[in-house]
């Protein structure tokens, strides 16, 4: 049998399938259930090749998320921490050396090979999202902690293993920060709001 | 019921099956990318100025044309993503044209070869390097017996350590047929610019003109180095503004920006300019400059006989003649209209004496400065040169032919049996980035690195200032694992041939820093060799500061032969003047989609061949835009839809030049047709060069109609309205313009 792919019946089984399909989650809900800013849209927990612990990093040693990753100050896109910025500081960590995540870095670093990360927070390509802008603005200019400034967007990191999306990165929920007042400064009580004109993310 | 848009059951629920978890977030509203699905791409241990998202420029050169324009290309990620004019250029002075920013489409065509292709049982079939080579080897390494006219080596217009690899690879078998054609070929123009001006290719000091009188040359479109053409244009359009007069059968991108523009019957340029001589030699200061025959040979050419054979009015002659005496200096300009014609030579002699009258050489005209690597120079293309190939095969004579950026059996004229040539050799080898309708009839093609991957270097036979030797870097590494660059090909033939000489290069990295290194003391760097190298790749260009050379003028090589008018041939009434696109050129760039979609700049008209017919005409004839014409010559026909073209003259159609490809991927394939296959059989007298606007047309109507494609709106060029108001050219108030009306 065939027949013409009718929209209604195609969402309709997308959503039947989504059940099927759905994997268990490890921690906090299930795939597209409400994230901490009440949409329905949280991400699905991503298998990385090196179980990364941001928690450690971020939460336990307190280390910068720019520390890491430098590019996001400099660069419209964060990019991925350089492999030889992890062997900068592990190289001289002899206690942890054997433990299995760090034998894995150490066999990548040896091969002289990218670790494969898998994307977790991505736009589409008709969406320019500029970090620097928004580091530049919060956290340099502004002065707020660097947890709270990444974590509008990517949550509490420093609480999680490797990241999960927990944000939804849809226009709607762009735009609703954009339309907030926000207060210039610690110091300066004067507020304004981002900018809302469309090219600003599609040009 | 099978259509394209129904879909098995069982499909669909495959594939969900393959992307349901995707599709579920889709369809919850959320626009982010679904996490965990395609990998991010981090570096290991990246320079420190490496920021992913942030480009990089690196210098290179264009390799679009022969004009060695200087690029900067902005790498990201390490991928080019664009191309821009490197400052440090002096020929493109950091401007870019379309073709340059089209070369990036060259690198990324979906239609590139991307493995080697062998014949076998009659079809090109792909095949591995080894096999490729080994062939290779067997038939042109170190065992060969070829000897001298028995290999031949045909290309494009090559220039820089490519040629001189080419020229020591043919020595190795005592071969000097290195034949370089050039379909849209200056041959004619330069012989008569050696003669009259004593250089094949004078400098046109453009910016140093207060006029310009210019025959058909589209030095702003198609011309020789128009990125630097255009630069020097602009300096000459500021105040105290030049004057710029074009006078061709059909107007070009130069002429649809000149002051004043008249339309003359092709051929008769020459008569024109005799008849400008004549004028301006009345005046006692002239006469000294032409010998006394001469002057007494241009009495025949009055203003009322040369009008007569022109179709030009008769007042121009005394107006142009008037402004050209009022404006010092001035440069005269010979172009493809008035060279590729029976007479062409001699039509540009008579235009280019207009130069030796009025004083121009050392002024607008200089010689250029001499080179220190003459051997790098690239060599003028002609038709002289693909006939003799032509000859050899077919008389069994050539055995082993390689062919590189070249296109002959799409550019050159129908009457030439080359194909049919070309089956006559054994063994046939294209080094192609996209196969081409040639490369399609060779035995072995190989896929080479785009210009964008692979090392090289380009010294153009137009050195506007100085000495300049371009440099050309990769800009990434190459998209395919198994294409290789032109040069480390040849260098592992000549490595198999000579080993003695080129074992102790491994690659042609090798050989073309070597080659360098060693041109430095002619630059007169005090680096090491190391760092003149690195810094020659940072700049990308070599230069060497020379002073232009004097032009030796002789004005008595010039024949001035009795005027007479054309007799016209009553089965073929029209001129037929080809047009060529500053995009598309004689069609090595229609594989390019952003050229073919970039509407011509005189017509709007994209993807497509059209016969350009003059309104006038067309009313008489009853055609009207979109009508499909067949374009008959004594040597074939085509078939394209009528333009109603104004900028004609009125007994001359044109069609462009470039389209009507059947082997040259999917962007050239089946769009338009091929004007050079009804070129006739007819050539200059004295090069033996293609006359490429000699040939005589009748047009026939087919009944059939179809919708032009452009983007021009409606069809009367200013809307039904008077928004442009414009008067004819022999009808303005001249005097108004000029002082000196010469009677």
């Amino acid at each position: 049998m065939k027949f013409y792919i009718n929209a209604t019946l195609a969402f309709a089984m997308l959503l039947c399938t989504a059940v099927v399909l759905a994997e268990p989650f490890v921690s906090g809900g299930a795939i597209g259930s409400q994230t901490d800013d009440g949409y329905n849209a949280l991400g699905p927990v991503v298998v990385q090749p090196i179980e990364f612990p941001h928690n450690t990093h971020a939460g336990t040693m307190g280390i910068n998320c720019m520390y890491c990753h430098t590019y996001a100050r400099r660069s419209a896109v964060s990019g991925i921490p350089r492999l030889d910025k992890c062997m900068g500081c592990h190289n001289l960590i002899e206690s942890v050396k054997d433990k299995p995540r760090i034998k894995q870095l150490f066999a990548y670093w040896e091969k002289k090979e990218a670790i494969p990360w898998l994307k977790v927070h991505d736009l589409p390509d008709f969406v320019r999202f500029n970090h620097e802008r928004h580091i530049q603005r919060f956290y340099f200019k502004d002065g707020r902690p660097v947890r709270e400034v990444c974590g509008y967007c990517h949550g509490d990191v420093a609480s999680m293993t490797t990241a999960r999306r927990v944000k939804a990165l849809s226009m709607g929920w762009c735009i609703s920060c954009h339309q907030k007042d926000h207060q210039e400064s610690a110091t300066n009580l004067k507020t304004s709001n981002g900018p809302n004109d469309c090219w600003q993310c599609h040009k | 019921m099978s259509g394209s848009n129904t879909i098995d059951r069982r499909d669909f629920l495959r594939v969900l099956g393959i992307s349901g978890a995707a599709a579920t977030l889709a369809g919850c509203g959320n626009t982010a990318i679904e996490s965990g699905v395609e990998k991010v791409q981090s570096y290991v241990q990246p320079e420190d100025f490496v920021v992913p998202g942030v480009g990089v420029y690196y210098a290179s050169t264009c390799a679009q044309c022969g004009s060695g324009c200087g690029v900067m290309g902005r790498v990201r990620e390490g991928r080019i993503l664009k191309l821009e004019g490197n400052t440090h250029s002096v020929i493109s002075g950091g401007k870019i044209c379309a073709l340059g920013q089209a070369a990036v489409q060259v690198h990324y065509n979906p239609d590139r070869l991307t493995t080697p292709l062998m014949r076998e049982g009659g079809e090109l079939k792909p095949t591995t390097w080894d096999k490729a080579m080994a062939t290779l080897t067997a038939r042109l390494g170190g065992e060969s017996t070829l000897k001298g006219a028995q290999i031949a080596f045909l290309t494009g217009e090559v220039s820089g350590h490519q040629k001189a690899l080419i020229g020591n690879f043919l020595d190795s078998f005592n071969s000097t047929h290195h034949v370089v054609y050039d379909a849209l070929s200056t041959a004619t123009g330069q012989a008569a610019s050696k003669a009259v001006l004593g250089a094949a290719q004078p400098l046109l000091q453009i910016d140093k003109a207060t006029l310009i009188l210019s025959f058909g040359n589209d030095f702003l479109g198609a011309g020789v180095s128009p990125v630097h053409m255009a630069a020097q244009y602009a300096r000459f359009r500021k105040a105290p503004r030049g004057t710029l007069i074009q006078i061709e059968p059909r107007m070009t991108l130069t002429g649809a920006n000149a002051d004043r523009w008249y339309a003359l019957k092709p051929g008769t340029e020459g008569v024109f300019a005799l008849g400008l001589a004549h004028a301006l030699l009345e005046h006692g200061q002239f006469a000294k400059t032409v010998p006394a025959p001469i002057v007494a040979a241009l009495k025949e050419y009055d203003k009322e006989t040369v009008s007569g054979i022109t179709g030009v009015h008769a007042d121009a002659i005394p107006h142009v003649a008037g402004m050209l005496m009022e404006h010092t200096p001035s440069l005269v300009l010979s172009g493809p209209s008035a060279e590729g014609q029976v007479n062409g030579a001699q039509n540009a002699a008579a235009i280019l004496l207009l130069n030796v009258i009025l004083g121009n050489a050392g002024k607008t005209l200089q010689g250029q400065a001499s080179h220190p690597f003459p051997q790098l120079i690239a060599s003028a293309g002609s038709y002289a040169a693909l006939t003799q190939l032509n000859n050899s095969m077919a008389s069994g004579q050539c055995q082993a032919l390689l062919i590189a950026g070249s296109n002959p059996i799409f550019s050159a004229p129908g009457f030439l049996p080359f194909a049919k040539s070309m089956e006559k050799v054994p063994f046939k080898v294209a080094l192609v980035t996209q196969v081409d309708e040639t490369a399609a009839q060779c035995d072995l093609v190989l896929p080479l690195h785009s210009p964008l991957e692979a090392f090289g270097s380009h010294v153009s036979s137009y050195q506007p200032r100085g000495v300049e030797i371009g440099i050309q870097q990769p800009l990434m590494e190459g998209l395919y694992p198994d294409t290789r660059a032109f040069g480390d090909i040849v260098l592992d033939l000549l490595r198999q041939r000579e080993p003695k000489n080129y074992k102790a290069f491994p690659d042609y990295y090798a050989y073309l820093k070597l080659a360098i290194t060693k041109a430095r003391p002619v630059f007169k760097s005090k680096l090491s060799d190391d760092d003149f190298w690195e810094d020659a790749l940072r700049s990308g260009v070599l230069q060497l500061d020379a002073a232009p050379t004097a032009l030796k003028t002789n004005a008595s090589v010039v024949v001035v032969s009795k005027p007479e008018k054309h007799v016209i041939d009553v089965r073929y009434p029209f001129y037929f003047v080809p047009s060529v696109r500053a995009d598309l050129r004689d069609g090595r760039h229609a594989n390019l989609p952003w050229l073919q979609e970039s509407p011509d700049s005189l017509t709007t008209i994209v993807w497509d061949s059209w016969v350009e017919i003059h309104p006038s005409t067309a009313a008489e004839m009853q055609i009207r835009e979109g009508d499909i014409l067949e374009v008959q010559s004594a040597s074939g026909s085509v078939r394209a839809k009528a333009y109603l073209f104004p900028g004609l003259q009125p007994d001359t159609v044109s069609m462009p030049l470039g389209q009507g490809h059947t082997a040259y991927g999917r962007y050239a394939n089946g769009m338009g047709v091929n004007p050079f296959k009804i070129l006739n059989p007819l050539f200059d007298a004295q090069t033996g060069e293609l006359a490429t606007h000699a040939t005589r047309v009748v047009i026939k109507k087919t009944g059939e109609h179809e919708l032009m494609v452009k983007d021009e709106g409606a069809t009367n060029l200013q809307q039904g309205r008077k928004l442009v108001a414009t008067v004819a050219a022999d009808q303005a108030e001249l005097a108004k313009e000029t002082s000196h009306v010469v009677e």
